[in-house]
């Protein structure tokens, strides 16, 4: 009999092959997700609650994984989240999701639910474009890239989710590129399984395979290179230092460990009860 | 047009003169001696500076409708409130004025000179207190239910009082 | 029962607070912002959960997680937010997502006259969504009925597995009246299915929708606001996948009209002259046909405590008795198009319109129009 592989028992085999295109790299997020569960010794996802808004990275959870999900709104899936969290803190709630959704059309309740420390866990797939709608600049569009919207070359200024959460009271914020795959699922299994508590942000670079490499006229390959060759370490940057607009700077920016905003929440709850209506 | 039981209130000021306040304690004066209460208010941004009114509708019967433009006794603290009134077309059968604040061509039943005394004694600020003390005098709500409303403030008990005085010495 | 004076939107966090509300998400606008701190109040202190979040999308998407995860939800806002809302609110109604949105409105559009009453979001609550869609629309017009409506919409947003609206308006929010308080209510809560191999998004009967898991059950539930089948796989080609679960959403609500339009009927019976209306303005209504009546002259009124679904029947009845029919609005007229539709051809229809700088409609302007009319 065949073996089957380790990550079939989160994923819906029914609905597999998935219709991401061919070398698309969600199947490596996927798979580095799948391994940190594995490595935890998680047999069933229930009590896991996945939550995605609209784009490609949004179908890795719905329908991929066997798990509950709520496949929302663009650019909402923060904001349902943090209603399924606070409804139910038992259950383990993750936000999946690309650029588009929670960098531009949601990035206000990302800010908050990090200003928050809600206890949740997002992994944003940054693909550096709007690969659902055929390949549009993103807030993270890199400058000079060619997309459907600017097709002489982007020229506007890129954000850097992982610098602006890093300054909110977010627990931990970290980036990797698919071409990090270990530290990616050790970044995983930190967040889920170590702090398990707060705002956990984990950012995974993994260019458009078809907006971006092919484009660029680059193959999947030779772009795993190209990112660990431009891949910067966060704790090699020093104040001041200028960082060139093609590095990426990757790893842990930020870890802590204070309580979340389910915590704050119930100690408010205790405060409340001890206090008589008006 | 009111049913036979069916008795209307306004009170009129400019913002800051605590005229919501007001309305909202006479209305829940009028509730606790018994009656079905319906109030209501302008409320927005002219609640700073411009004309406030607020108006009550009560009666021994369940409220048929909280609006009207005939009112029992009409009450104002500022001539804003009384040309907010005259613009709106309320009519009203009984006038109660402000001495100082609206002006001495308007033919009003009862005139309380309620800013002199409140600074006489001490009760700037308590203006729309003392205004309801003279609806008190008036005999149109309960002083005692008032009291009750009014007891956490020493202040505000003696402004009543002194609206009440107002109407006893006419 | 309780007899207390407050003002309608006390009555409606009381209500929710009476039917088991358990999950508040809110944004500050006036004129609704008092629902949102009795609410801030009194939930934290009952185990509930009060979030005052970054704007009204994020307020309408956690209701919509929250009621997944098995909790009653309810937000309050007024126009501005409740255009925000809709988007969340077409969501809710493609997953069948049980929710209470009240829309306490004012004087817009856009920032309009921010805090003056109006009835002009009707039309919006309806159809303010892309695609074709129904919710059931309420209408308190007392603090009374928003107390009681907001137990009504609980119950049909948990019987039926949809958001329900609540249109009150400033006069309403802000009006102090007296309001009898229920001792204890009892809501239906939400079917549960018994086993996976129930599908959560289909069922044979329209009229009855079907159950719904909650997150952490175990069922592995497949949510989407893409077009779905029955277990929630996705299928955005097909015709018949489409077809079936938006007609089948759109007949649960139509199909059961009867248990949801609900309204009064004052006078109708020798009327000669009638009246349509909803909201504060049907309390002038009320009073203008007793006015009227105490002339000698036979007026009636219908009241309607639920604008969507609408059954038209008792004002095609009001309209072959009368020879006129009156509806006033504090908008420039959109319940009107119903009357019309139900009655112009029994008889005369005649809109009165009023909206803006805080003004009510004065019985005694209704009393006037009544007289006019039928001297004509």
């Amino acid at each position: 009999m065949k073996k089957r592989h380790f990550s079939q028992k989160y994923l819906r085999i029914e609905t597999l092959p998935t219709l991401f295109c061919p070398g698309c790299f969600n199947g490596v997020v996927i798979n580095a997700l799948s391994k940190a569960l594995e490595e935890e010794g998680v047999a069933s996802l229930r009590g896991y609650v996945f939550v995605s808004g609209i784009g490609c990275s949004s179908w890795i959870p719905s329908p991929y994984i066997l798990a509950d999900s709520l496949h929302v709104l663009h650019g909402r899936a923060v904001a349902v989240a943090m209603g399924v969290k606070l409804a139910n803190p038992k259950l383990e709630v993750i936000v999946i999701g690309g650029d588009g959704d929670l960098a531009s059309i949601g990035i206000s309740h990302l800010i908050h639910a990090a200003r928050r420390n809600l206890d949740i866990v997002v992994i944003m797939v940054n693909n550096l474009v709007y690969g659902m709608t055929r390949g549009q600049q993103s807030p993270t569009t890199p400058r000079g890239l060619e997309t459907t919207t600017t097709p002489y070359g982007s020229f506007e200024y890129p954000i850097d989710m992982c610098r602006v959460l890093r300054e909110t009271n977010a627990n931990y914020v970290a980036r990797w590129t698919i071409a990090h795959f270990f530290q990616l699922k050790d970044s995983i299994r930190e967040a889920l399984f170590r702090l398990r508590r707060g705002f956990r942000y984990i950012e995974v670079v993994a260019p458009c395979t078809t907006y971006v490499a092919r484009r660029l006229g680059l193959k999947p390959s030779s772009i795993l290179r190209d990112l660990l060759k431009n891949s910067k370490r966060v704790e090699e940057i020093r104040r001041g230092d200028t960082i060139g607009e093609d590095s990426i700077v990757v790893g842990i920016f930020k870890s802590e460990d204070k309580p979340g905003y389910i915590e704050l929440y119930q100690d408010y709850s205790m405060r409340a009860r001890g206090v008589q209506s008006g | 047009m009111a049913r036979h039981d069916e008795k209307s209130i306004l009170l009129g000021g400019i913002g800051g003169q605590g005229i919501v306040y007001a309305t909202t304690l006479l209305a829940k004066a009028l509730f606790a001696e018994g009656y079905y209460v319906a109030q209501l208010q302008s409320y927005g941004a002219e609640v700073r500076g411009g004309a406030v009114i607020g108006w009550i509708v009560y009666s021994t019967q369940p409220i048929v409708s909280p609006f009207t433009d005939v009112f029992d006794t009409v009450l104002v603290l500022h001539q804003k409130a009384l040309e907010e009134i005259e613009k709106k077309k309320f009519t009203y059968t009984r006038l109660i004025v402000e001495n100082d604040l609206v002006s001495s061509t308007i033919e009003a039943d009862y005139r309380y000179p309620i800013h002199r005394v409140a600074k006489k004694l001490g009760l700037e600020g308590n203006e729309n207190i003392i205004a309801l003390g003279i609806l008190a005098g008036h005999g149109i709500v309960s002083r005692e239910e008032l009291r009750k409303l009014l007891e956490s403030n020493k202040k505000n008990i003696r402004a009543l009082e002194e609206g009440v005085k107002l109407v006893a010495r006419d | 029962m309780n007899r207390v004076f407050i003002t309608g939107n006390e009555a409606v966090a009381y209500g929710a607070l009476a039917a088991g509300c358990n999950f508040y998400a809110g944004y500050p606008i006036t004129p609704s912002s008092e629902i949102m701190h009795l609410m801030a109040r009194e939930l934290p202190r009952r185990g509930g959960v009060f979030v005052q979040v970054e704007d009204e999308i994020a307020a309408i998407n956690a209701l919509i997680g929250a009621s997944w995860a098995g909790s009653r939800a309810m937000t309050a806002t007024s126009g501005p937010g409740f255009s925000l809302m809709q988007e969340g609110l077409g969501y809710a109604v493609m997953t069948e997502t049980p929710l209470v949105v009240v829309d306490v409105m004012r004087a817009g559009p856009a920032t309009g006259q921010a805090t003056k009453p109006a009835q002009g979001d009707l039309m919006q609550a309806r159809w303010g969504r892309h695609g074709d869609q129904v919710l059931p629309v309420l209408a308190p017009s007392s603090p009374q009925e928003c107390y009681d409506l907001v137990i009504r919409a609980f119950t049909i947003a948990e019987e039926l597995r949809t958001p329900v609206v609540v249109l009150s308006d400033e006069f309403i929010g802000h009006g102090r009246e007296v309001v009898e308080l229920a001792g204890e209510v009892r809501i239906p809560s939400r079917r549960r299915p018994r086993s996976a191999r129930e599908p959560p998004f289909y069922s044979e009967d329209p009229r009855v929708p079907p159950p719904m898991p909650r997150l952490g059950d175990g069922f592995n539930v497949l949510v989407t606001g893409s077009t779905h089948d029955g277990f929630g796989y996705r299928d955005t080609r097909s015709f018949d996948t489409h077809y079936k679960l938006v007609k089948r959403i759109w007949d649960k609500i139509w199909l059961n009209r009867d248990t949801i339009f609900d309204y009064e009927a004052v006078g109708i019976d020798d009327a000669i002259i009638g009246f349509v209306a909803y909201g504060s303005t049907a309390r002038s209504v009320a009073k203008s046909v007793e006015i009227l009546r105490r002339e000698g002259i036979r007026a009636g009124y219908i009241k309607l405590k639920t604008l969507w679904p609408i059954d038209t029947k008792p004002i095609e009845v009001l309209a072959e008795r009368v020879e006129a029919i009156i509806v006033p609005e504090l908008s420039l007229g959109q319940l009107v198009f119903d009357i019309e539709r139900a009655a112009k051809n029994y008889t005369k229809i005649y809109s009165f319109n009023k909206v803006g700088g805080g003004e009510p409609i004065y019985p005694r302007e209704l009393v006037e129009l009544a007289r006019k009319v039928l001297s004509r």
